[in-house]
């Protein structure tokens, strides 16, 4: 292979949200690449589902039914897709990464923070991350890559800095090694298709069939689909995992990731309504996004909760406390959503 | 518990020493000691004011925590049932921070047996991250400790917040929400500004 021109794609820029991770902040990148709007399309779908045999350790998890691409699943209302693409190795990881950018598309790669020398992680934790590859000069031997997650970076390192990082076995070393390591993270990079030209306005009508579309979702019954859906499956699965923990289990990592998952999700549709109230200027939008957001915010506890399950500080009572607060919570709030879009149809 | 005059009213700080149960402040030479958040960073004691002290943000004064005989300087909310000096207060400043932000409900107990129902609002501690709930004054260190390294680009955050106490009623206590998310490093009551109607 002959080294390629440098080259460095324009309008990749940052995108950040304090109660989302990587996954969020590299799609809102590619949107903002493509000149399309963050929130609107992040935010739009609120939901649970979870998935028992699903769960992966990833800082970028979220739960995909079979079927459902990674980015179908965060914005379902939207023309938005991705493809995992799993190369043999690191050198073909990184051809087919150059190729992507020689096309002039940034790419999303997975990336152990172990061997990032601009993640504070860097030779200490392993950890399965994701960051935005935009450019390289392979003459030089770097790579540019932009990560919004505080410290945030947007610069070039070493492209055998990255191919170790896409290489990474990801282990399991020490006791700080936790939720997101054990999985190699193989040169995986995402391929995302976006058909802009079919993304819906933002207007009242939107506003309104997204809402009913998350009031459906949230109304699933038990047993309809596969794994635990809509506030019943939400509550259902709550209530197994604070039992299982009673029987001894090890729920600390499992709980951790669904409680991140659903706190990106919260609290991106708690700002999507507040954004919703002011479009079609209703008010009555505004306060309900402010009880989304107070929805966030029991998951935030829920997320710690749950890495203190192991050292004795978060125990199966502790936990149902919390559950049951959350999910009466969400049924007010999502009761409060279906009067209120009711009163908005007439 | 100290007593200090402010422009318009008077400021009480409490010692919570009792209360604490996690260590989140640590010298350079001690960087694996503390554990304030899960992945067990801790905020650098050279960037922040004199334990024990008596610090000043924005005019209300704070006891800076000290260790106490355990070691700890700081508290995870667990429904901690803190005792007041008795008195008729607007205002309760809390020096606190979040793992990730988050909301709850304490309990204000007042001397007749009345209790109230307020909202704890606490911001992110971590580095690049606004106030989320309108905190005006913070003390922002300059980087944050890793058990096995100090990180200069990252600058963690305790804020100053409030909680209000609407009952024109004497407080007896105040007990803490089950939110582990949020941490206290220090309570400093207000009274009503001199004059106001008692």
């Amino acid at each position: 292979m002959t080294a390629a021109a440098p080259k460095v794609l324009d309008n990749v820029l940052p995108w950040r949200h304090d109660l989302v991770g990587c996954l969020w902040t590299s799609a809102a990148t590619i949107l903002r690449w493509h000149d399309l709007p963050v929130l609107e399309t992040l935010g739009a779908a609120w939901g649970f589902r979870h998935l028992p045999g699903g769960l992966r350790r990833e800082e970028y998890y979220y739960p995909t039914p079979p079927g459902t691409s990674l980015y179908e699943a965060l914005a379902p209302y939207h023309p938005i897709r991705s493809r995992w693409h799993d190369p043999v190795d690191a050198a073909q990881g990184w051809a087919q990464v150059r190729a992507k950018i020689d096309d002039g598309v940034p790419v999303v790669v997975a990336a152990d923070n172990f061997y990032l020398p601009f993640r504070p992680a860097y030779q200490d934790v392993h950890t399965n991350h994701m960051v935005t590859v935009y450019g390289y000069d392979e003459s030089a031997g770097t790579v540019r890559v932009l990560d919004t997650v505080p410290p945030r970076f947007d610069g070039d390192i070493r492209l055998d800095e990255l191919a170790a990082a896409r290489d990474s076995r990801n282990p399991i070393l020490h006791d700080r090694d936790m939720f997101f390591t054990d999985v190699p993270i193989a040169n995986r990079w995402l391929e995302i298709t976006v058909d802009a030209d079919a993304f819906p306005a933002f207007d009242r009508a939107t506003i309104v069939r997204t809402i009913r579309a998350n009031l459906a979702g949230f109304a699933t019954e038990a047993g309809s689909v596969d794994g635990f859906a809509g506030l019943a499956g939400q509550r259902a699965y709550l209530a197994d995992v604070a039992g299982r923990l009673d029987e001894g289990d090890d729920i600390r990592d499992e709980l951790f990731l669904v409680a991140g998952a659903a706190l990106a999700n919260t609290a991106l549709h708690a700002d999507w309504l507040a954004l919703a109230a002011t479009t079609i200027d209703e008010p009555r939008l505004a306060v309900l996004g402010r009880s989304v957001e107070r929805i966030a915010h029991h998951w935030t506890a829920i997320r710690i909760l749950a890495a203190l399950t192991t050292t004795g500080e978060a125990d199966g009572d502790r936990l149902r406390r919390r559950f049951g607060a959350l999910s009466d919570d969400q049924g007010r709030v999502l009761a409060e959503l279906a009067e209120t879009i009711a009163d908005l149809d007439r | 518990m100290s007593m200090t005059a402010l422009r318009h009213s008077t400021a009480i700080t409490v010692d919570l020493g009792e209360y604490f149960d996690n260590r989140g402040i640590t010298p350079k030479s001690e960087l694996d000691q503390g554990g304030f958040n899960i992945w067990s960073n801790t905020f650098p004691s050279e960037d922040l004011p004199e334990p024990g002290g008596t610090v000043l943000l924005g005019e209300v004064p704070f006891r800076f925590p000290a260790p106490n005989a355990t070691g700890h300087d700081n508290f995870r909310c667990a429904r901690q049932h803190i005792a007041l000096p008795a008195g008729r207060y607007d205002w309760l400043y809390l020096l606190a921070t979040a793992e990730r932000r988050s909301e709850d409900v304490v309990s204000l107990h007042h001397v007749d047996g009345s209790v109230d129902p307020e909202w704890l609002r606490v911001s992110d501690f971590w580095a690049e991250t606004p106030a989320h709930f309108g905190e005006q004054v913070e003390v922002r260190c300059h980087s944050l400790h890793y058990p096995r390294h100090v990180q200069g680009n990252m600058a963690p955050v305790i804020w100053r917040t409030r909680v209000p106490v609407p009952r024109e009623i004497g407080l007896a206590s105040v007990r803490m929400p089950d939110n582990p998310a949020i941490h206290v490093f220090a309570l400093t009551l207000v009274a009503p500004v001199a004059g106001a109607a008692a």
